[in-house]
């Protein structure tokens, strides 16, 4: 392979020349690299997002909580814990190296497809009934959704199968196939829950992976092609969900059955205004509303906080999203860079989905709002990831570290050696 | 060195990476937001207003504030129907088992303040999916108040007591068919209840309060809204309660008096506005509860076992007690009518004040086969209008009726108003059935035109009869016959005020003065039929009449006839008619069944009672004076012989008994009202100890002969101003039976009457 030197290769050396003599300082005594400081934008807004969504928990959920338990600060109480255990669960998350991660990936995977199998079995699973669908394992204290740890184990795999098939990713075999494989076993498991909204995120989740790890497009064009070929054949000519597309189109036409919880959201949303009723003044929570703490607690938001508020939080979602984003894009390595994108895309995913179904934009389809809705596994997962995202921003390199700080800030940090 | 770098380079994302991680940063974090914002815009803030009213529809519970129905006055402002606050009490099972309320302590919580059966609550406690069960309705306050602190007492949530409102009738029975009532949802049902549902409802208003989903109020949240309610108008009518109640009275005492056995009815107007002071029918109801039916309805009712004839029978029961018989029946009015066709013959110019008619007792007429006969088959010979009038003569007013001619007489009488109903402001009344004209008008065929001078062969209601007749003699106009006068809202302004000038001119008021003229001697002269409606004081006028029911009859065979008359007063200004119709009388009295003998003396006792009721002056004539009750003055105390002379100012007699100067005693007692002429024994010594004597029987005796009889027996007699000199008059009724054993000097009030035989074909 004849060098090719030009000036960008040349500049590019350069910049690179210095940026590897810059790392070179970051590394430890022990020979290994010593990491930043969690990205403080990203943690910030989490917080923020944490603490209103918790506190949004408490409005939302309290006038039900008080007909149906006559407790009305049980489920606040209960969802702050995990708040505060997910901040913890966080801080440990962003400690552990990514290389970490990606040697879990696949035994995270592993896990997820035993508990999709274990969740299928009668008396292990259990579900809600009015669904009929079996999505949760009973772990006695509390209960979790497998599609949860799926995901995770979706992003973790598809990450470190993009770095292993790094200069293959263009060929079918290699950027499509294992890929699809594991979409095909991980959605079909969920399909026999069944849980549509969950099978919808994660190949969301598993394409856009596949997107940015270098499948080429044409494949994907293809595969969406495909996808999208088959489900207007579902709906419009085999007639599958066609009670949930008409609901969609027109959710007045069954105001008291299976349009009650769309009609009950725009109430909630269209009531709350520019500037809504104000926080805890909300009326459609008062046992209107199903879901309110859950996956329509945006509703709740919107007829409390208004407009104004609505956009204001859904703002702090965006700016997340982009931070998330702008992580992947500086992490120092291709495995952080894509585990950051996929935790990225997988909040952001659920953040359009859930807004889109409370106001009516999609079909109804059962999707939490990450931080606000209550449940306390899918939090304590949520906080895990944004740790993951985390430690994915500890690994770009320090742009200034004064020399005589490293001591003091390792120390402060703790750092793991 | 070498391999750390490429290392460090594999590890770095490549570009492929970089540009479409940034491509997912601008559709994820960008694009996707700027979707949802848009959508939320577009419900927040463009369909706002939509979804605000639409939540606020199911979050708000609504509590009524009833609005009362408007209060009907009489004329005089006496209430005849008002609305006052009352409860109803429903339950809600849902609520009974969501709070887990005991259906015991409830079943016995209602059954003891209510009343209600334990049974049917615990049976409606059942339905647990039901919010509303109804347990009572129109509790008054104090029920209402005992039952809220037994629910207090027993903390329970699901029993709930509503703001409601219920109608009185403070009279009762009074004035039933034109006042009519409202159904148990309160709107108007019968009557002007009915007729004027719009102006006497109000509209209710409203408590909005924020609920929860489960019906409960809702924890937080200060949305309310108050709708105040507004009442309904009040109607003041042209019923004078005090009148209604006199000619009520009247007009049962006589269904009882001629054993009547479908009913009666009496109708009393102002004729010169139209203005009904009074409207009577037969059966009648307590508006208070509509449904029930007389006693003596109900125990024959209770002998039906059967449960469908049991409704049956009901229900036919209520619907003619309903019935106004005064607006919803049509009648052959008979010789009534002769008024009519007097004022018609004598303003088309037919026949003149000083025409004479000759009856022989039958005559013929073109078209009919038979002759037609005169009541009295003898013949009345020659007689004069008035004196026709007098007689009720049929053929005098055939041959009237004849000289009219058929066009003539139709074009008068859709000017009566007897082709159209008259419009009175009631429910039920019904339109009248006449030939038709090409019928009417045959020129080869007179039967119907005969027929119709003397008031047979078409149908038409009291309420046009006596409309007709007023404007016969108020002077010539029409008037609307009316009973509400005005409507005032609530907050006391006029919103309708009955005009009630007249509306046309029908004949002229010199033929108007001449029909008042010999309708007066109708009841006036010696030979007139009406003779048994005067009354002393007044002068009244009227005409009697006596129809036959066609195709009816008793089941003996005996012909069935609606007897009725129509009286005017006062004569010298003609203000009120008083028209009283008798369906049907039995022949068990012994009196000749006819107007004259029956409807004329009710009518007499009408005018008695509410002309002086209503300010009439009373005026007598020679002759009345020496027959009316005089009030006894009292002499107690005074000489004996200025006692006498007392008396004798009086109109009546003395009788000293005892030795001594002064009056100690009198019998009978000051005060007391007799017949004049009679003799008052004056005590100047003791009085002797209280006798009694046995009534004797007066049945049959005219005036004097009764007084003499009664002089006799130590007792005094009465006539209510019912007897103004008629020698042919005997007693029909008395007071106290004969055989009766009574003190002495006791007052025995006796009805009078000349046994007229008139008016029958």
């Amino acid at each position: 392979m004849p060098e090719k030197i030009d000036y960008f290769d040349r500049v590019s050396e350069n910049r690179e020349q210095k940026y590897h003599e810059r790392s070179l300082r970051n590394y430890n005594s022990a020979g290994r690299q010593k990491r930043s400081a969690v990205d403080l934008p990203l943690v910030v807004l989490t917080l923020v997002i944490l603490t209103i969504g918790v506190v949004m928990v408490l409005s939302a959920s309290y006038a039900r909580a008080y007909y149906t338990i006559g407790n009305p600060t049980n489920y606040f109480v209960r969802q702050a814990g995990f708040a505060v255990a997910g901040v913890a669960v966080m801080f440990l998350a962003s400690r552990f190296r990514t290389g970490m991660y990606r040697r879990f990936a696949f035994i995270v995977l592993g896990i997820s497809i035993v508990a999709l199998i274990l969740v299928l079995i009668p008396g292990i699973g259990t579900g809600k009934e009015e669904t009929g669908a079996q999505r949760w394992i009973d772990l006695g204290f509390t209960t979790f959704q497998p599609s949860e740890i799926a995901k995770v184990g979706v992003i973790l795999s598809f990450s470190a199968l993009a770095c292993i098939y790094k200069e293959k990713m263009k060929t079918f075999k290699y950027g499509v196939v294992p890929f699809g494989a594991i979409l095909a076993v991980i959605v079909g498991l969920l399909v026999l829950e069944p849980h549509l909204s969950g099978s919808i995120i994660i190949i969301g989740v598993g394409g856009v992976l596949m997107f940015v790890g270098g499948t080429k497009t044409k494949w994907l064009a293809a595969i969406g092609g495909i996808a999208l070929v088959a489900g207007i054949i579902l709906i419009r000519f085999l007639g599958y969900a066609e009670d949930r597309i008409e609901i969609w189109r027109n959710p007045f036409s069954d105001p008291t059955g299976d349009g009650y919880q769309t009609i009950q959201s725009l109430y909630a949303i269209g009531s709350g205004g520019l500037l809504g009723l104000g926080f805890g003044q909300g009326r459609q929570k008062f046992l209107y509303l199903p879901e309110e703490h859950n996956d329509f607690i945006f509703s709740i938001v919107c007829e409390e906080l208004g407009f104004v508020g609505a956009v204001f939080i859904l703002f702090l979602f965006a700016l997340l999203i982009i931070r998330g984003y702008w992580i992947a894009l500086h992490a120092r390595d291709r495995f952080g860079s894509l585990i950051a994108t996929g935790i990225t895309t997988l909040f952001a995913i659920q953040v359009f989905l859930n807004v889109a179904v409370v106001t009516n934009l999609f079909p109804c389809t059962g999707v939490s709002l990450p931080f606000f809705s209550y449940g306390g596994t899918a939090l304590l997962i949520q906080m895990f990831e944004i740790g993951i995202i985390l430690s994915v921003s500890r690994e770009i390199p320090m742009k200034k570290i004064k020399e005589n700080s490293i001591e003091t800030e390792r120390l402060s940090r703790g750092d793991v050696e | 060195m070498k391999y750390q770098r490429s290392a460090e380079r594999d590890m770095r994302p490549n570009r492929t990476i970089l540009s479409r991680t940034l491509f997912l940063m601008i559709v994820c974090g960008i694009v996707a937001f700027i979707i949802l914002v848009a959508k939320l815009y577009t419900i927040q803030i463009r369909d706002h207003e939509f979804y605000e009213t639409q939540a606020l529809d199911q979050q708000t519970n609504e509590t009524k504030i009833p609005a009362f129905r408007g209060t009907i006055y009489d004329r005089n402002g006496n209430e005849l129907a008002v609305s006052v606050t009352s409860y109803s009490v429903y339950l809600s099972p849902y609520e009974l088992k969501y709070y887990g309320e005991s259906a015991d302590t409830v079943a016995d919580v209602l059954s003891q303040t209510l009343g209600a059966s334990r049974e049917s609550v615990l049976k409606k406690t059942e339905d647990v999916s039901a919010w509303y069960k109804t347990i009572a309705v129109k509790i008054d306050s104090e029920t209402a108040g005992k039952l809220r602190e037994a629910k207090s007492e027993n903390n329970l949530k699901s029993i709930h007591i509503e703001n409601d409102t219920t109608r009185q009738y403070p009279y009762g029975s009074l004035a039933c068919h034109a006042i009519g009532f409202v159904g148990t949802d309160g709107t108007g049902l019968e009557g002007i209840e009915a007729l004027y549902d719009e102006y006497l409802t109000g509209v209710d208003g409203n408590v909005s309060r924020l609920a929860a989903g489960n019906g409960t109020e809702m924890l937080s949240g200060t949305y309310e809204q108050y709708i105040d309610a507004v009442d309904g108008s009040d109607l003041t009518l042209t019923i004078d309660a005090g009148v209604q109640r006199m000619t009520e009275k009247c007009v049962k005492q006589a269904i009882e008096d001629y054993d009547v056995q479908n009913g009666g009815c009496a109708i009393v107007m102002n004729v010169k506005t139209g203005a009904i002071l009074a409207l009577a029918s037969f059966d009648n109801y307590d508006l208070n509860d509509y449904r029930s039916v007389s006693d003596e309805k109900q125990a024959e009712l209770d002998k039906i076992t059967d449960r469908d004839e049991y409704n049956a029978v009901l229900r036919e029961a209520q619907l003619k007690q309903w019935r106004n018989m005064a607006l919803s029946d049509t009648y052959e009015p008979g010789s009534v009518f002769k008024t009519i066709t007097l004022a018609i013959g004598l303003d088309s110019g037919a026949i003149k004040t000083s025409d004479s008619f000759y009856c022989g007792g039958s005559m013929s007429v073109l078209g009919r086969n038979k002759p037609l006969n005169c009541w009295r088959h003898s013949g009345h010979g020659s007689q004069s209008l008035a004196q026709a009038a007098q007689h009720s003569c049929n053929v005098a007013f055939v041959n009237i009726g004849l000289r009219i001619g058929a066009e003539t007489f139709y074009e008068y009488a859709e000017k009566f108003g007897l082709f159209n109903k008259t419009g009175v402001d009631l429910i039920g009344e019904a339109g009248s059935q006449w030939w038709s004209e090409d019928v009417f008008f045959n020129p080869e065929n007179l039967s119907q035109l005969a027929a119709a001078s003397f008031g047979q062969t078409f149908n038409i209601t009291p309420i046009q009869l006596i409309t007709a007749v007023s404007a016969a003699v108020n002077g010539g106009e029409m008037v609307k016959p009316y009973v509400v006068d005005t409507v005032t809202s609530p907050d006391g302004v006029v919103e309708y005020k009955k005009d009630s000038a007249p509306e046309y001119r029908v004949i002229s008021e010199e033929t108007s003065q001449a029909v008042c003229d010999i309708l007066e001697s109708v009841v006036a002269d010696k030979e007139g039929t009406g003779k048994n409606a005067a009354v002393a004081g007044y002068r009244i006028g009227g005409k009697t009449g006596t129809s036959e029911k066609t195709g009816k009859s008793f089941e003996n065979g005996e012909k069935e006839y609606i007897v009725s008359f129509c009286g005017i007063a006062p004569m010298d200004d003609p203000e009120i008619a008083v028209l009283v119709l008798l369906d049907t009388p039995s022949y068990s009295t012994g009196l000749y069944i006819s107007g004259g003998n029956m409807a004329a003396p009710t009518v007499g006792n009408i005018f008695a009672d509410i002309l002086p009721y209503l300010g009439y002056e009373k005026t007598y004539t020679e002759e009345e004076l020496a027959v009316i009750d005089v009030a006894v003055p009292d002499v107690t105390g005074m000489a004996a012989s200025d006692a006498a002379a007392e008396l004798k100012k009086a109109g009546l007699n003395a009788q000293i008994v005892g030795d001594g100067d002064t009056v100690a005693d009198q019998l009978p007692p000051a005060g007391a009202e007799i017949s004049a002429g009679q003799t008052v024994v004056l005590y100047t010594g003791a009085r002797p100890d209280e006798t009694q004597t046995v009534v004797p029987d007066l049945i049959g005796l005219t005036f004097e002969e009764a007084i003499n009889t009664l002089e006799r027996a130590g007792l005094y007699m009465m006539t209510a101003d019912l007897y103004t000199g008629n020698e042919e008059a005997i007693i029909w009724k008395q007071s106290a039976q004969s055989g009766v054993t009574v003190d002495s000097g006791s007052v025995i009030e006796v009805a009078l009457a000349e046994n007229v035989d008139e008016g029958i074909e």
